[in-house]
C-alpha cells in the first residue's frame, strides 16, 4: 500500500487491479475432475427433479385428461383451483397437520433423545435407537393398514384398551373431531425416529466441558437444558424442523389409507387432492396447478425458516 | 530416480474415468431393463390384455394364455395383471399406462368404468356381435339381459360381461343362533331387518356390531337407495339396442330394455334419499351399525368370520373369500337385500373393453369371445372369487364346499328381480363417487347433519355432472 502526503491528511491510493492469471492446466484438470464426479448427481437432479417440475408448471397451463390432446388453459386451472372449496380446505388441513405433527414429532424426539442420551448402558441406548428408528424403515402404507385395524371403532385394539379403563369407544377414524388426531398420531409414531436420531447426533456433538462449566456456575437439570443444550442444539433443530415440515406438507399415505380424506374433507391433504384430481378425475392440468402451488408453499415456508434461523440458531 | 507412486490426484482422475466408463457400460448393458424392452411380449406384436391382478393369479393367467394359444396359435398374447386394491385403483393405473403411451389392447373394466371407457376410449362391439351372432347365441342365452344392458352405452354394446356381483345380505349363522332368530324370508322387509339387528345386539356383548357396511359406491348407501325406490342420479335408458335384444333375447326378456343406462340429474336432496340417510343414522344412533369407514371392506372378512359382525352386504365374491378365511359352508348364509318401497337391488359387472388405440382389433375380438366361453370361465372361476355371468355355472356342486346354502340367491337377484340394476356410474363416476363418499361420511358422522350434508352433496354432484370428463 502506498501513502502520499496531501494537505494534512493521509490518503490511500488503491493500485489498479491485477488481472487474474489464466487457469493452469492443473486447474483445468481439477475442474474437469470435479465436474466428472458431480455429473451423475447433476444429471439425476436435472432428469428427476428439474424436468418434472418444469413439466408440471407447463402442464398446469393446459387442460389435459390423458385421453384427448392437451388444450391451452392459461391461468384457468389456477383460478379454478383457488376457487375450489375442497382444494382450499385441503391446504388448511395440510397446514394444521404440519404445525401439529411437526411440533409433536420434534417434542417427542427431543425428550426421548435427552432421555436416551442420559445415564444409560450403551447396549440399552442402541436398543432404544433401533426401536425408535424402526417404524421409519417400514412402508407408510402398510403401517397405515395395520393402524386402520387398531383404530377401528368397533373392533380396534385401541378402543378395547380404553374400554378396560372404562372409556367409551372413540370413533377415531369416522368422526370429524378425532380423525385428524388419529392421522397425526400414526404419522408422528412413524416419523419421530428420524428427528430422534438427529437429536442424538446433535447432543453427542455438544462438548462436555460446556455442561461442566454450566454445572460449576450452578445450573441444574432443566435450566441447563434450556440455556445450554437447546441453544447448542439449535442447528440440529433447524435441520429437523425443515425436513419435518417439508415431509409433513407432502403427507399422503396415512390419510389416504386411514380415512381416505374423510369424514367429509376433514383429513384431505393437498397431495391427496393432487392424486384424486389427476388419477381419479383425469384433470391433470388442475392437479399440476395444485402441485405448483404446493411447491411454492414449501419453498416459502422453507425460506422463512432459514430467514428466522439467523435469529434463533446458534453455531459454536 | 522415478517415483513409482501414483499421485492422489492422478488416482482420483483415473478413478473418475473408470467410474464414468463403468456407469456408461452399466447403463448400456441394462438399457433393455431400464426401458422395459425386456418384458416378454412387449412391442413384439402380442395382444396385450390388462386384468385386475388380485382376481387373476398366475394360474388364471396361465389358463387364459395357454387356452387361448390352443384356439388361436397364430395370436401371441400377453396378460398384464395390474395389481390394485379395487376398481378405481385399477382404473387409475390403466389410465397411467395410457398416459405413458403403453396402452393395452384390451382392459378388464367393471361397471364403474364402462361408460367412461365407452365414451372416451372404447370401441363398440356391435359389428362383431352382428357378424358372429350364430356363435354368440349360446352365450347370450346363458347371460341375464340386465348384465348385458349394463355394458351398453348409447345403443351400442362395449363389453361381454363375464362376471358380476349383486349386493345381497350375508348373515352369520352363529350370530343368528345366538339371537334366537331364524334365517330371514326372501321377502323380508326393512323393519324385519331392523328387528333382527336389535335381537342380535341384545344377545351379544358390547364388542359386537350387528350391521357393518363400507362407505363406497358398490354396497354402501346405494343398495338402500335402490330399496327405497330412488337413486343418487336420475336414471333413464338410452334409446336403441333393439339390434341386440331382437337378435338374442325372447320377447319377455327384452321387455323394457334399451341402449344402456343414462345417469344424469343429481337428486341427493330427494325426500327418499334423505329417508335412507335418516334410517342409517338411526341405526348408528341405536348402536346397531357402525359409522361407515372408507375402503374396500378388507377388514370385514375377519370380523364377520369371527362373529363380531352379524350382517353385511356383499356379493358372490364373498363365498370364496369367507371360505379362504376358514368359514365352513354352514357357518353363514346369504339372502336378498330387504324390501323397503321396492326390493330392487344393485350389481356391478365386468368384462373386457377394446381400446380404440389397439391395432389388433380383430385379434382382440377373438380374445373377448374366448374369455366369455363357458369352459374358460369354468377354469377361471374355480374358487368362487366372484359370481360368473353365465347362469349355467351356478350349481349346487360349485357351492358345495364353500357355501352358502342359498347360493341360488346370487343369480336369482337378477332372475327374480328383473329391475335390479347397475350402480350409477356415468362417465364422471370418479368424481361422483368421491362426492358420495365424502358427504356420506359427513352426514353420518354426527347427529342432525344429514340434511346439510345432502344439500352440499347435491351442489357438488351438480358441479361434477356439469364437468366434461
Amino acid at each position: 500500500m502506498t501513502t502520499t502526503r496531501t494537505s494534512a491528511r493521509t490518503r490511500t491510493v488503491t493500485p489498479p487491479p491485477v488481472p487474474p492469471a489464466p487457469p493452469s492446466a492443473r486447474d483445468r484438470g481439477t475442474r474437469l475432475l470435479a465436474t466428472l464426479f458431480l455429473a451423475p448427481t447433476i444429471v439425476g437432479i436435472v432428469v428427476f427433479t428439474v424436468v418434472p417440475i418444469a413439466g408440471s408448471v407447463v402442464l398446469s397451463l393446459f387442460h389435459w385428461n390423458v385421453i384427448d390432446d392437451p388444450s391451452f388453459a392459461g391461468a384457468a386451472n389456477y383460478r379454478e383451483t383457488l376457487s375450489d372449496s375442497t382444494v382450499l380446505v385441503s391446504f388448511r388441513n395440510t397446514l394444521v397437520f404440519m404445525v401439529l405433527a411437526v411440533a409433536l414429532q420434534l417434542l417427542i424426539a427431543l425428550v426421548l433423545a435427552l432421555a436416551v442420551n442420559g445415564r444409560m448402558p450403551v447396549w440399552l441406548r442402541s436398543v432404544f435407537r433401533s426401536a425408535f428408528f424402526f417404524p421409519l424403515v417400514l412402508s407408510a402404507a402398510s403401517i397405515s393398514v395395520v393402524m386402520k385395524y387398531l383404530f377401528n371403532q368397533d373392533f380396534g385394539v385401541v378402543n378395547w384398551l380404553l374400554g378396560l379403563i372404562g372409556i367409551a369407544p372413540v370413533p377415531w377414524l369416522t368422526s370429524e373431531n378425532s380423525a385428524m388426531a388419529a392421522v397425526i398420531l400414526v404419522y408422528v409414531w412413524q416419523q419421530f425416529g428420524f428427528s430422534f436420531l438427529l437429536f442424538v447426533g446433535g447432543l453427542n456433538n455438544i462438548p462436555k466441558e460446556i455442561h461442566e462449566a454450566a454445572s460449576l456456575d450452578g445450573a441444574t437439570g432443566l435450566r441447563k437444558h434450556l440455556n445450554v443444550t437447546l441453544p447448542l442444539l439449535s442447528p440440529t433443530l433447524l435441520v429437523a424442523s425443515v425436513v419435518g415440515i417439508i415431509n409433513a406438507l407432502q403427507v399422503f399415505e396415512q390419510p389416504y389409507v386411514l380415512t381416505n380424506g374423510g369424514p367429509g374433507d376433514s383429513t384431505r391433504t393437498v397431495v391427496m387432492v393432487i392424486y384424486e384430481s389427476a388419477f381419479e378425475q383425469l384433470r391433470f392440468g388442475e392437479a399440476s396447478a395444485v402441485g405448483v402451488l404446493l411447491f411454492v408453499l414449501i419453498m416459502a415456508v422453507t425460506a422463512l425458516q432459514f430467514r428466522l434461523s439467523r435469529r434463533f440458531v446458534h453455531y459454536q | 530416480m522415478t517415483d513409482s507412486h501414483v499421485s492422489r490426484r492422478r488416482l482420483l482422475r483415473y478413478g473418475a474415468y473408470g467410474a464414468g466408463a463403468a456407469a456408461l457400460t452399466g447403463t448400456a448393458a441394462s438399457w433393455d431393463r431400464l426401458t422395459g424392452a425386456d418384458i416378454p411380449g412387449r412391442d413384439d406384436g402380442s395382444l396385450v390384455v390388462a386384468t385386475l391382478g388380485p382376481a387373476y393369479g398366475p394360474e388364471a393367467i396361465r389358463t387364459l394364455t395357454e387356452g387361448f394359444g390352443e384356439v388361436h396359435p397364430d395370436i401371441k398374447l400377453r396378460i398384464n395383471a395390474v395389481q390394485a386394491v379395487d376398481w378405481s385403483d385399477f382404473f387409475a393405473k390403466i389410465l397411467t399406462q395410457i398416459a405413458a403411451g403403453t396402452a393395452p389392447d384390451l382392459v378388464y373394466v367393471a361397471t364403474e368404468g364402462v361408460q367412461l371407457f365407452a365414451q372416451r376410449l372404447g370401441v363398440a362391439l356391435d359389428q362383431w356381435v352382428k357378424r358372429d351372432a350364430a356363435e354368440l347365441r349360446e352365450y347370450f342365452a346363458d347371460v341375464h339381459p340386465s348384465l348385458v344392458e349394463s355394458m351398453m352405452y348409447e345403443g351400442s354394446l362395449y363389453q361381454l360381461p363375464v362376471e358380476f356381483n349383486a349386493a345381497d345380505m350375508y348373515l352369520n349363522n352363529q350370530v343368528l343362533k345366538r339371537a334366537g332368530a331364524s334365517f330371514p324370508a326372501a321377502d323380508w322387509t326393512r323393519d324385519d331387518f331392523t328387528s333382527l339387528l336389535r335381537d342380535m345386539k341384545k344377545s351379544s356383548g358390547s364388542r359386537f356390531t350387528p350391521y357393518f357396511w363400507t362407505n363406497r359406491l358398490w354396497g354402501g348407501v346405494v343398495p338402500w337407495l335402490f330399496a327405497n325406490g330412488t337413486n343418487l342420479l336420475t336414471e333413464t335408458k338410452a334409446p336403441g339396442g333393439a339390434w341386440l335384444w331382437d337378435s338374442f333375447y325372447p320377447a319377455a326378456e327384452r321387455q323394457g330394455r334399451g341402449g344402456g343406462f343414462r345417469w344424469t340429474t343429481p337428486q341427493a336432496t330427494h325426500d327418499r334419499v334423505e329417508e335412507v340417510y335418516d334410517y342409517l343414522a338411526s341405526l348408528i344412533h341405536e348402536d346397531l351399525c357402525t359409522r361407515p369407514e372408507g375402503g374396500n371392506g378388507q377388514n370385514l372378512v375377519g370380523v364377520f368370520s369371527t362373529g363380531r359382525v352379524g350382517v353385511t352386504p356383499a356379493g358372490g365374491f364373498w363365498a370364496g373369500g369367507l371360505h379362504l378365511a376358514g368359514m365352513q359352508a354352514a357357518d353363514y348364509d346369504v339372502q336378498y337385500f330387504p324390501r323397503w318401497r321396492t326390493q330392487r337391488m344393485q350389481f356391478g359387472a365386468a368384462g373386457y373393453a377394446l381400446l380404440r388405440t389397439s391395432k389388433r382389433q380383430e385379434e382382440a375380438w377373438e380374445f373377448i369371445k374366448y374369455a366369455a366361453r363357458r369352459d374358460t370361465l369354468m377354469r377361471l372361476f374355480k374358487t368362487n372369487q366372484t359370481t360368473p355371468a353365465r347362469r349355467s355355472m351356478l350349481t349346487a356342486d360349485r357351492y358345495r364346499e364353500t357355501g352358502p346354502n342359498h347360493w341360488q340367491t346370487f343369480y336369482d337377484t337378477l332372475d327374480k328381480f328383473p329391475d335390479t340394476g347397475p350402480i350409477p356410474a356415468p362417465p364422471q363416476v370418479a368424481e361422483v363417487e368421491q362426492v358420495l363418499l365424502k358427504h356420506t361420511g359427513t352426514a353420518l358422522a354426527a347427529r342432525r347433519s344429514v340434511g346439510p350434508a345432502l344439500r352440499r352433496m347435491q351442489g357438488d354432484l351438480e358441479k361434477a355432472m356439469e364437468r366434461d370428463v
